[in-house]
């Protein structure tokens, strides 16, 4: 009997390993996907965006009204990150890009105030309290791993999101486009002097951040929920898997993204009050040892 | 009229005329000088969306007054709890300040309550509060604090006895617990009812409030192979958890029971889906059948559209015993009001209610609910049958902290 409960006991612990890992690697791409986002806009047009995390929350948003008024699950889910990247573009074109010329706090300022704004008008529209999202019936429920049960939706999830990942990362290292953006990050004025609109590649560029965000907020809604302030928690981890891959590196926000959500989430495991507090320790132990991030350059 | 001098009526015309001149003012502001309530409530961090709602409830009770209590107007404020005991203490401090606050309501949080309730015992605001945690009318009890909602003992009573009766065989229970005041009371109060039944506490998980991932902790409950899943955690925690759990496929196949909930606010916020199979204790629920109840259910619905649940209840029902008990007391002054309040037997919100001279507890019903299966549910709000109600079993005094309340 004893020899029986041990067995027992190891199997549960293999299984919460398990379930602990695959937590990590989906909340570790969300992450990645969040901070790939706020790497692009910190790296080349050097200010964190603090908007970032409504900008999150926003396309979660916008997923519920569109899956409610016409397009359902499948069709929001493609639409709503696009109208987050438009809102984006107009936050750069009517308001950041009137900012350039003046010292970089005042743009700070800008987009922390934008996220205070836009957090309210969140509750005006949709209401403070939360809102749930189901999965699409085709990814309820879980399926049996064999050492865990997990839920259908997550292991989707993980599969999208990398898939998304290697798109992004393929877009700004393959394309000429992304040629673009990643001269920029290195030397804005050099690629201004070629002759290219860098005011152009400023928006696109914030754009797409915004709508990377904006899909991150989509894609967890069925695993989270929606709640107005859901983009203001998310911002610190943002700026941690930043921090903690380097600035404007793209395979950097991706190790920072997964290193966080795996390491938060083997803590919760095995000690929950530690989860969040491991995550910021860690980030200062890279700005310590290597202030520019695991795979940043500046 | 004999031995009245002229002298004696000049005399008797001055003083009137003293009286009327220097009299009248300070009685003109007496009859001004309105009545100053605080809500402390959380408009900001882990219960923001809950602070409205309990400002809803107080300031429906004031207009039931016409805005005005022994012909004093009632001036009402707020501050943002912020759910953090720094915030709240300097704010409710800052109140009695510059406002002349004399009677604190609030706040949501049973950690911040305990913190709140020192400076309205040093201040000599008479304090009321609804909450889990014991300590209020226990180890910190005080002559200015009152505690508005059921103690955990019997709330956690209600809830084990009837899930039990109805589930005989549910011995193995997994907690999952708010890692602060309102949690640890609970979760004592849940294991010592649960002693009758010989429950097997199979885990406990002490969880951060505002933790948003909970898969992890729902993969370990789930391991454990519980025969119910007992959430003794708040605010957005209950709602997050319940969804995991569901995503995970322990509910509803496991019962999901919420031993201090909210209620309305709650259910709003899931889908149908995942009110299969819950089970929930509560302060307050709309459909409780008192004429107090009902009324405010009414009025409330009209005004908001929605029923109201535990949050905007609880603000409504302490306001009512406050403006009652000034009333009862004829005095606005907060000791005479705590005197009126002390052993007061009444019918208000919920209905019978006792207001324990010695801990200040308010003695009243606990609701248990079990949801209904959606094609079940009559109209959009009807989400739940009470199927417990109980006042009792009191907290013996062995288990009760507050030996000596204090004085005035």
């Amino acid at each position: 009997m004893e020899i029986e409960h041990e067995e027992t006991d190891a199997f549960m612990n293999v299984a919460l390993l398990a379930t602990a890992l695959l937590n990590g690697v989906v909340t570790g791409m969300i992450y990645a996907l969040l901070g790939i986002g706020l790497s692009l806009v910190l790296g080349l047009l050097n200010i964190p965006n603090f908007a970032h995390g409504v900008l999150y929350a926003l396309g979660a948003y916008f997923l519920i009204s569109m899956a409610q008024a016409w397009l359902g699950f499948w069709g929001s889910m493609l639409l709503a990150p696009f109208g987050v990247a438009a809102l984006g573009g107009l936050i750069e074109y009517a308001g950041v890009r009137r900012l350039y010329g003046v010292h970089p706090d005042y743009i700070l300022l800008l987009t922390f105030g934008l996220a205070l704004v836009l957090t309210e008008v969140i509750v005006l529209i949709w209401g403070p309290v939360g809102i749930t999202v189901l999965p699409p019936p085709i990814l309820a429920g879980g399926v049996d791993l064999g050492v865990t049960f997990y839920p259908k939706y997550r292991l989707a999830l993980m599969v999208v999101t990398l898939v998304l990942v290697l798109a992004t990362w393929l877009f700004i290292e393959k394309t000429k486009y992304g040629a673009i953006i990643r001269a920029g990050i290195e030397d804005r004025d050099m690629v201004n002097a070629l002759g290219i609109n860098i005011r152009r590649v400023f928006t696109v560029t914030f754009a797409t951040g915004a709508g990377l965000a904006g899909l991150a907020g989509a894609l967890v809604a069925p695993v989270r929920g929606l709640l107005p302030t859901m983009g203001i928690e998310i911002l610190p981890f943002a700026f941690v898997v930043v921090v903690v891959g380097g600035l404007g590196s793209l395979p950097g926000a991706i190790l920072g993204g997964l290193l966080v959500g795996v390491v938060q989430s083997l803590m919760t495991a095995m000690w929950a009050p530690g989860a969040d507090i491991v995550v910021f320790a860690a980030m200062a132990l890279v700005l310590l040892l290597q202030p520019q991030g695991l795979l940043g350059k500046r | 009229m004999k031995g009245l001098t002229r002298r004696n009526v000049l005399q008797l015309g001055a003083t009137g005329a003293a009286g009327v001149v220097l009299g009248a003012p300070a009685f003109l502001r007496a009859q001004s000088q309105p009545v100053v309530m605080l809500g402390i409530w959380p408009f900001t961090g882990p219960f923001a969306d809950v602070g409205p709602l309990l400002d809803r409830g107080v300031q429906l009770a004031i207009e039931e007054w016409g805005g005005q209590v022994l012909e004093k107007p009632i001036k009402y404020i707020t501050r943002d709890s912020e759910t953090k005991p720094g915030a709240a203490t300097r704010r409710v401090e800052e109140a009695i300040d510059s406002e002349g606050v004399q009677y604190v309501i609030g706040p949501w949080s049973s950690g911040v309550a305990l913190a709140v309730t020192e400076v309205a015992k040093r201040r000599k605001a008479l304090h009321y509060f609804s909450g889990g945690t014991e300590e209020l009318a226990g180890k910190r009890c005080h002559r200015y604090g009152f505690q508005w909602a059921v103690s955990p003992y019997t709330a956690m009573h209600v809830v084990m006895d009837k899930f039990m009766e109805l589930n005989p065989q549910a011995k193995r229970w997994y907690l999952f617990v708010s890692d602060y005041a309102f949690g640890w009371s609970v979760e004592k109060y849940i294991k010592v009812a649960g002693q009758k039944y010989h429950i097997d506490f199979v885990g406990t998980d002490r969880v951060l409030l505002g933790t948003r991932e909970w898969s992890g902790f729902v993969a370990k409950a789930a391991a454990a192979k519980p025969d119910v899943l007992c959430l003794l955690n708040a605010g957005q925690d209950v709602i997050i958890s319940i969804r995991e759990a569901h995503n995970f496929g322990l509910a509803p196949q496991v019962p999901v029971v919420i031993g201090w909930g909210v209620g309305v606010e709650d259910f709003v916020q899931l889908d149908p889906k995942n009110r299969e199979n819950l089970w929930v204790g509560t302060n307050a629920y709309y459909t409780v059948d008192t004429p107090v109840a009902k009324k405010y259910a009414e009025t409330y619905q009209q005004k908001f559209g929605v029923p109201p649940g535990y949050a905007p209840n609880a603000a409504y029902a302490m306001t009512r015993l406050v403006l009652r008990g000034i009333e009862k007391a004829k005095s606005t002054a907060p000791a005479d009001v705590a005197q009126a309040l002390e052993g007061w037997e009444t019918v208000d919100w919920p209905g019978k209610l006792r207001i324990n001279p010695n801990t200040h507890q308010t003695e009243r019903d606990y609701f248990f609910l079990r949801c209904k299966p959606e094609a079940k549910m009559q109209h959009a709000y009807d989400f739940a049958d009470i199927i417990a109600v109980g006042a009792t079993p009191l907290m013996p005094t062995e288990f009760n902290e507050c030996k000596d309340i204090g004085t005035l």
